[in-house]
């Protein structure tokens, strides 16, 4: 089974619609598509980007980034948040590496307002992940160890070096945990 | 591509969509993706896939004064701003008149704001792809004409080359229409010493380092109006 190819949710379609009418110019989907995504894209930026500023500058890039290449989004498809989510992920590390390259910095987080995940929330957190069954299924079949890197390296935006300083681990042992847990989910995914 | 470079991609593509493939690595990967749909194809599969490793994050609500600083990047104006806009100007142009009047009688007093410094930056085939104007001392305008095909995850870069000086950023060029920005201090004293502007292709948002990391694509003359 391709997991790609399940149905998208509505959630998803709704995006996709969204990001089509953004691709034409129209500035309202991309206002409709700021109140729906920003605070999960919001969320993973300032898990990797604790700086304030930076993490609201690699925002309004995201946005920027979203608006100017919607249509190429429109031209490969794919599942819309992945989309998004990788292009604030990536801008993220991006900054975490000039972040980290500064001097002293600070980190407030809780100056951030986190959202309670309501039900009833267009935004809340089970509204905006599709169901991955599979995956879950396959991130079940992890050691301890090697789910617990992949959360520290993909949410936290922490490299080898920092995850094995983390956890108290040698770093080839980090190494090595990562590379077999993705070796194992690509197995687990495509069997 | 044989079975064990496609293995390579498929681990290259897993780390970077990860994030653990960092520096110079993911750079190069990254400039890999963009030229390559097989290398392109597994990092969104990745990209996917791994995005279940988010499911318990919490929503943050941004500041609210991002989205307006969204808006004055790109030049939006949404309807409902403008209709704002509208009923506001009704309402006190109904007011003060008189004021309205003579401000506009001091508003067409005024010299248009003329462009001190413009480039056109062409590809090879001579066709423009954008319009650059300086207007005043301190606003760059970009007009985006007829662009290639951009990779996927990249930004084209402006960069002021001064005299005798390193590169200095002015900033992501838009992809389609115009965009307006002001200058800095630094951006406007790299102009006054250049005679030449590059486009550079970078990362999503620009360079990381501040000096142009991808190829230089294009380099135009920069020039004062006739």
């Amino acid at each position: 089974m391709n997991p790609a190819a399940e149905s998208p949710t509505e959630f998803d379609e709704q995006l996709e619609r969204l990001l089509d009418r953004c691709a034409a110019a129209d500035s309202r989907a991309l206002q409709r598509l700021y109140a729906l995504v920003s605070p999960m894209l919001f969320a993973c930026i300032t898990r990797i980007v604790r700086r304030r500023a930076l993490a609201e500058e690699a925002l309004q890039d995201v946005f920027i980034s979203i608006w100017q290449q919607a249509g190429q989004f429109t031209a490969t498809r794919g599942r819309p948040m992945a989309w998004m989510m990788s292009i604030a992920r990536y801008r993220a590390i991006d900054l975490q590496r000039r972040e980290r390259l500064a001097p002293t910095l600070v980190a407030q987080p809780e100056e951030y307002r986190t959202l309670d995940a309501e039900p009833e929330s267009e935004s809340s957190s089970a509204a905006w992940l599709p169901s991955a069954e599979l995956m879950k299924r396959c991130l079940a079949l992890l050691s301890h160890q090697q789910a617990r890197c992949l959360e520290l390296a993909y949410v936290d935006g922490n490299s080898h070096e920092e995850i094995a300083r983390l956890i108290g681990s040698p770093l080839g042992t980090v190494k090595s945990w990562i590379r077999r847990a993705l070796r194992s989910l690509r197995q687990c995914l495509e069997s | 591509m044989t079975p064990e470079n496609r293995e390579v991609v498929d681990r290259l593509a897993s780390e970077y969509a990860l994030g653990t493939l960092r520096g110079p690595a993911r750079r190069r990967f990254e400039r890999w993706r963009a030229s390559t749909a097989f290398v392109d194809q597994r990092c969104r599969f990745w990209e996917e896939q791994l995005m279940d490793l988010a499911k318990d994050l919490k929503p943050v609500q941004p500041p609210a004064h991002v989205w307006p600083a969204i808006q004055r990047r790109l030049n939006l104006t949404t309807r409902q701003a403008a209709l704002r806009r509208i009923r506001s100007f009704a309402l006190a142009a109904s007011v003060v008149l008189v004021v309205g009047a003579a401000a506009l009688l001091y508003w067409r007093s005024l010299p248009a704001i003329r462009p001190t410094a413009v480039a056109t930056i062409s590809a090879k085939s001579g066709e423009h792809l954008w319009e650059l104007e300086v207007l005043g001392a301190d606003r760059l305008v970009a007009r985006a004409a007829n662009l290639p095909a951009r990779p996927p995850g990249f930004d084209y870069e402006l960069w002021a080359l001064p005299a005798g000086g390193a590169p200095v950023s002015l900033g992501v060029l838009p992809a389609a229409g115009a965009s307006s920005r002001a200058l800095t201090a630094i951006q406007k004293q790299a102009l006054a010493r250049s005679t030449q502007v590059a486009v550079s292709i970078e990362p999503l948002g620009g360079s990381p380092t501040g000096q142009p990391t991808g190829a230089v694509l294009y380099v135009a003359p920069l020039h004062t109006p006739s």
